[in-house]
Order: C-alpha cells, then sequence, then structure tokens
C-alpha cells in the first residue's frame, strides 16, 4: 500500500500545505481521488450546462446563426423577458397549474390513503389499480387523454350529448378558457397516486396505541384524526408536497403533447415556453435567461425540501 | 371508585378462543394484577373492559352498570398504556388536558385539575415540556397524571413499566404502589412480570390459554397453587417440578424414582397422592424449601450439581434430579462445584404434589 492513512510521521514529512483547508484536502486525498471520477462526469453534464445556460442568457443568439456569431447584451434578455406581456401569462399559467395540481393531487391522495388504509375485501386490488395513473408512460397517458377531451370523437363529449346535458359536445383543449383546467385534471389523474402511496406509508407509522389512548381519553374519530394522525403525518405531507411542487414546476410532457402551449398560450408553463423558445424558435438568448430565473426558483423549492428532510432527522436523532 | 364484575367474559377470534369464560369480581380501591405469559389473554382482557375489544359473549360490569356496548369514554376508566402513548405534539400541560378537552370542561375547571394533578405526581416543573424531552419515568408519569385528571371510577394499565430499565422499574413500582394506596383507586393491572404483580396487587389472577387458573391473593397463590402452570409460573427461581411415581412397599406409602431412590411420605401428603386417579405424581418444591447435604442424611435423595450461581445473599444451585433441574438456595459459605454429588431433603410440610395426568394441585382433606 502506498496511499497514506495513519502514521502522523509519514504526513507530516509530505504535508507541503499549509493552510487549514488544503491541509485538511492533502489529509484525504486518497477520499478525493476515489470521488474524482464521479465529480469530472458531474462537471461535465451538469456543472458546463449550468455555467453555459447562464452565459448565454447575457447574449443575443440571432436565429439562423451559428453560436459563435452571438453578441454580448447584458442583462437585456431579462429585461426582454419580464417586461413582455407573454411572460406573465406564462408566469399566471405556471402558478395556477404547480399550486392547483399540487393541492389537488396531495388532498386527493390523502383521502385515497386514508379510504384505503382500513381493511375491507378488495383492498388490495383497488390500491393497485389506483397506482396505474402514475406508472404507464406520461406519453401514452397524454394521448389518450387527447383522445378523450377530443371535441368530435372523444368520450367525455358523447357521454355528455348522449345524457342529453349538451347539444354539441364541448371544446375542452382548443378553448383559451378550458385548456388549462382540462391539462390540470390530467396532471393531477397521473400524480395523485404518488401523494396516495406516500401517505399511506406515513398512515401506517401512526401508533396504534396512541390512537386507542385517544378513543379512551375521548376522541371521536374527526377528533383522533385531528390530533394523533394529522400531526403524525405533518412531516410526511411537506415532503410529499415540495416533491409535487417542484415535479409540477417542472412538467413538460403532458401540456406539450397535448397542447404544446396553445391555443394563444392558454396552457404555456414556464418549462413548455423555454422549449418553445430554445428549440422552437432557436431563441436561444432568451431561454437561457429564462432557464436560469427557474432555476433560482427551483433552488428556492429545493432549499426548503432539504431543510423540511433535515428537519425530521432532527426530530428522530433526539426521540 | 367502582367495583368491576367480569361474568363468563368470552373473546374469539375466529375460531381461536383468546380469552375464555373469565369471570373474577374486583372490590371497590382493589387493585388487582391480570398476569401470565405473552398471550396468555390478559392484555385482550384489559381491552375487553376498556372497550377497545368488543366482547363475543358475556357481561362487564362497572360500578353498578354493564358497559358492554358502550364506547369506551363512556365506561368511565381511564388507561395507562406500555409505550405511555402521550401525544408527541402537544406538551405535558396539554397532554393532561386532552382528555378533559374533549369532555368539553370548562378551562379555569381544566387548569386547575391539570395543575393539581402535576402537583400530585411532582411535575409541575415539567409542564411546557414535549414527552420528548423527558425521560422514561417522566414520561411514565405523565401517563399516569393524564389518566388521574380524568378521576375515572377504574385505571387500567397495560404493562406500564416494561419500557423502563430495571432499576427505574422497582422505583415507579413503589410509586404505582402509593398512588394506588393515597387515592384508593380501583386498578386492574397487566403484567407479564410475576414479581411487579406480586409485589404491589392485593389479588392476582393468573392467566393461561385464555383461561383464568387461579385469581387470590398473591400469598395464597404463593403458597397454594392450584395447579403446575401456576405453581411453575409465580416465584422466582421457578418452583421445581419432578415427575414421580406412588407407590406401596412394606405398607407404606412412597414416590419413586426412575433413577431408582424412593421417598417417603407424611401421612398427610399419603392422603394427598391418594386423591390422584394415576400413579403419576408431580413433586413441586420452592428452592427455599429444600435442603442441601453434603452427605447422605436419612430422608435425602442423591443428586448431582449442574450449575452454581452466587448473587450475594444466596447462592442458587441447580441441581439434576430424575431427569428434572431442581432449584435450591444455599448460604452463600457452602461451597459446591458443578457435577460434585449432593443430597437434598425436601420438606414434607411445605411441599408441593400434583396429578401427574391432569396437573391439578393434589389437596389433604
Amino acid at each position: 500500500m502506498t496511499i497514506v492513512t495513519g502514521k502522523t510521521e509519514a504526513r507530516r514529512k509530505l504535508q507541503p500545505v499549509r493552510s487549514g483547508a488544503l491541509r485538511n484536502i492533502w489529509a484525504h486525498r486518497a477520499d478525493y481521488a476515489y470521488v474524482l471520477p464521479a465529480i469530472a462526469v458531474m462537471l461535465v453534464v451538469i456543472a458546463y450546462p449550468i455555467y453555459y445556460t447562464i452565459e448565454l442568457s447575457f447574449y443575443k443568439t440571432p436565429p439562423g446563426l451559428q453560436l459563435r456569431d452571438k453578441t454580448f447584451i447584458g442583462f437585456d434578455n431579462y429585461t426582454t423577458i419580464l417586461t413582455s406581456e407573454v411572460f406573465w401569462k406564462v408566469t399566471w399559467n405556471t402558478l395556477i397549474w404547480t399550486f392547483g395540481s399540487t393541492f389537488i393531487s396531495f388532498v386527493l391522495g390523502f383521502a385515497t390513503a386514508l379510504a384505503l388504509h382500513r381493511d375491507f375485501v378488495g383492498r388490495g386490488v383497488l390500491r393497485a389499480i389506483l397506482i396505474i395513473p402514475w406508472v404507464i408512460s406520461a406519453v401514452a397517458a397524454s394521448y389518450i387523454w387527447k383522445w378523450i377531451y377530443h371535441s368530435d370523437f372523444g368520450i367525455i363529449g358523447a357521454v355528455l350529448v348522449g345524457l342529453g346535458l349538451t347539444d354539441r359536445p364541448p371544446n375542452f383543449i382548443d378553448n383559451v378558457s378550458t385548456v388549462l383546467p382540462s391539462l390540470i385534471v390530467v396532471n393531477i389523474w397521473r400524480e395523485f397516486p404518488f401523494a396516495m402511496i406516500m401517505m399511506m406509508a406515513g398512515l401506517q407509522t401512526v401508533p396504534e396505541q396512541l390512537l386507542r389512548a385517544a378513543k379512551v381519553d375521548g376522541a371521536n374519530a374527526w377528533q383522533r384524526f385531528w390530533h394523533v394522525t394529522f400531526p403524525h403525518l405533518r412531516n410526511v405531507s411537506v415532503v410529499t408536497i415540495l416533491l409535487l411542487a417542484v415535479a409540477n414546476f417542472n412538467s413538460f410532457i403532458i401540456p406539450w403533447i397535448m397542447t404544446a402551449g396553445g391555443p394563444s398560450n392558454a396552457s404555456h408553463i414556464w418549462i413548455t415556453h423555454i422549449y418553445e423558445l430554445a428549440f422552437g424558435r432557436q431563441r436561444w438568448g432568451v431561454a437561457s435567461a429564462y432557464s436560469v430565473l427557474l432555476f433560482l426558483i427551483l433552488m428556492a423549492l429545493g432549499y426548503f425540501y432539504v431543510r423540511a428532510l433535515s428537519g425530521n432527522e432532527r426530530k428522530e436523532g433526539s426521540a | 371508585m367502582a367495583h368491576v364484575v367480569l361474568k363468563d367474559l368470552v373473546k374469539t377470534y375466529g375460531s381461536f378462543k383468546a380469552v375464555n369464560d373469565v369471570s373474577l369480581t374486583v372490590n371497590d380501591g382493589e387493585f388487582v394484577a391480570l398476569v401470565g405469559p405473552s398471550g396468555c389473554g390478559k392484555t385482550t382482557t384489559l381491552n375487553l373492559v376498556a372497550g377497545l375489544t368488543s366482547i363475543t359473549s358475556g357481561d362487564i360490569v362497572i360500578g353498578d352498570r354493564v358497559v358492554n356496548d358502550l364506547d369506551p369514554k363512556d365506561r368511565d376508566i381511564a388507561m395507562v398504556f406500555q409505550n405511555y402513548a402521550l401525544y408527541p405534539q402537544k406538551s405535558v400541560y396539554m397532554n393532561l388536558a386532552f382528555p378533559l378537552q374533549m369532555r368539553k370542561l370548562p378551562r379555569d375547571e381544566i387548569d386547575k385539575k391539570v395543575k393539581e394533578a402535576a402537583r400530585v405526581l411532582d411535575m409541575t416543573h415539567l409542564l411546557e415540556r414535549k414527552p420528548r424531552e423527558l425521560s422514561g419515568g417522566q414520561q411514565q408519569r405523565v401517563a399516569l397524571g393524564r389518566a388521574l385528571v380524568r378521576d375515572p371510577a377504574v385505571f387500567l394499565m397495560d404493562e406500564p413499566l416494561s419500557n423502563l430499565d430495571a432499576k427505574l422499574r422497582v422505583q415507579m413500582r413503589s410509586e404505582i404502589k402509593r398512588f394506588h394506596q393515597d387515592l384508593k383507586a380501583t386498578i386492574i393491572y397487566v403484567t407479564h412480570d410475576q414479581l411487579e404483580a406480586v409485589t404491589m396487587a392485593d389479588k392476582m389472577a393468573v392467566m393461561n390459554g385464555g383461561f383464568l387458573q387461579q385469581y387470590d391473593s398473591p400469598a395464597q397463590v404463593f403458597a397454594h397453587p392450584v395447579n403446575m402452570f401456576v405453581a411453575s409460573f409465580i416465584g422466582s427461581p421457578a418452583m421445581s417440578l419432578i415427575p414421580l411415581e406412588t407407590s406401596t412397599a412394606n405398607g407404606g406409602t412412597a414416590l419413586t424414582s426412575a433413577e431408582g431412590w424412593s421417598l417417603g411420605l407424611s401421612p398427610r401428603n399419603v392422603q394427598k397422592v391418594t386423591k390422584a386417579a394415576t400413579k403419576k405424581v408431580v413433586l413441586g418444591a420452592r428452592h427455599s424449601t429444600i435442603k442441601l447435604h453434603k452427605s447422605a442424611v436419612p430422608g435425602s435423595i442423591p443428586a448431582k450439581v449442574y450449575t452454581v450461581e452466587p448473587t450475594g445473599d444466596v447462592t442458587f444451585v441447580q441441581a439434576f434430579l430424575s431427569g428434572a433441574i431442581v432449584n435450591v438456595s444455599v448460604p452463600p459459605n457452602i461451597a459446591v462445584a458443578p457435577d460434585e454429588r449432593i443430597w437434598l431433603e425436601f420438606d414434607q410440610e411445605r411441599m408441593h404434589l400434583f396429578d401427574g395426568e391432569t396437573e391439578m394441585a393434589l389437596e389433604a382433606d
């Protein structure tokens, strides 16, 4: 073995650096050597793209020209974005999309988890069926829902007409006012099973004895839920909501495949808009500036996520 | 406070009978321990009394009411659980106040009762803390307090000390005993630890396999176990049980072993063994009633030392005798070594005799 690990004598001789942090690194140089390949790969596939996106966000990139013809324009891309009407429209859509999907998915998932928590015949089968939306391909699901919503051949329209509720099938996704809610319904359908699974796992950790104690103490079913079950699920709820929020903020497949942002930007959210700007209209600079803004917002969400997780550990550690 | 009557109580899960025709009366102010090994039905019985489990048949009377179909909250009981079951997100104060809030008592009355309970249990300084900031003993005291504020007719305790370390358990044992004496509370206490039952309870109900085996004062249960199960379960180290056969030779009745020796019996013990329907008789003897000799004396039986366990005050010797292991306690100044040959002398007055077939104690007239 040539790696120096223990002997202080040997380490002192080999030690060329004096400053604290560097000395620390030198003392653990073998450990750093082991993780170096992983760090190198991360730098290439993550750090460099992030850097390049930030760089591009300060340049004008004329469509049709090569990227090396870009010209530095400072914060112009950012001012362009923040002053454009589309930006505010898309931001509003993103907020509705993210909060609507997250909130309703969580509530629906939680309710389903509570319903499935009791033992009844067919519980296993029902649970398996309810997980299907989450496990099938989002692309396939998007195409299926596109047909379900179709204004001429869609099954929902046909049923509504058949029941005599409307004369002609409603136009779900070719209509500026209904397109976003329609897409949110699909998104909820797809991701509520995730919330359900998380909350089902959480429910299994509620101590049975606490519920019994509350029963003896005179709490009714609702009070037992409110005073015992719900507080116990606080942490898993926070984590579930944050994971859903990040996933929804980053949504792409469902809105892109079903409507590609249309009609007239009514269903564009940030990710689809950035994609269209970059790969549709080749406005790399503006798209990069958008990405940087999105990155900052997601970093903030990520911060809360990590804090919620480490909060859990602190509590478990001292319990 | 109130008395509790269980009458022909039965609980079945499918074809499994967890509680089998249990009948007993707990008098007002009595401390009764339900004791038995795991799965004997003691906790199920307690849950039936609490109303957390529904009864299959029989009656439960608390005070003067039949409570078979009442919810736990309407039975006027309070329960202390094994894992304390404190609400982790609530402060000690709110934990104590919770059962009163659920009963919609006025706020100032709740405050008065909580503070009184905290004073009685000496935990006024803990009221603002969360359960996780308390030691195991303090948590258990809060659990007691939460039962106390309710001023219930009956306290039900489900192995409340089994999560505590040995030293704290001894301390909390005397605290609960004191709690009972001060409040004159009716307490039904479940434990698998026979020592807890013997030291704390006015009466103990020994259960096994869903059946109530014996219900009497600890002293009676200790001195007159009704069957081999109770005999071996109560007392530590356990009573030694030696399977033997009766024989009549030369006009006298004796117990003989397959090893060849025989043990003459006193007239009273002869009367007992003649009650047995079979020749198979089991001799039971507690460690303190057997004398150990280093050489043969009249009436003693040869045995071989298996292990020697000095505990300071006494030394426990385990010896092989007729295929069974016999526990004997000797003063610490008597030195014996494993595999040493010894002679054991049984006290005729204090030995127990059991029917080898039915396992029931044989009694003289």
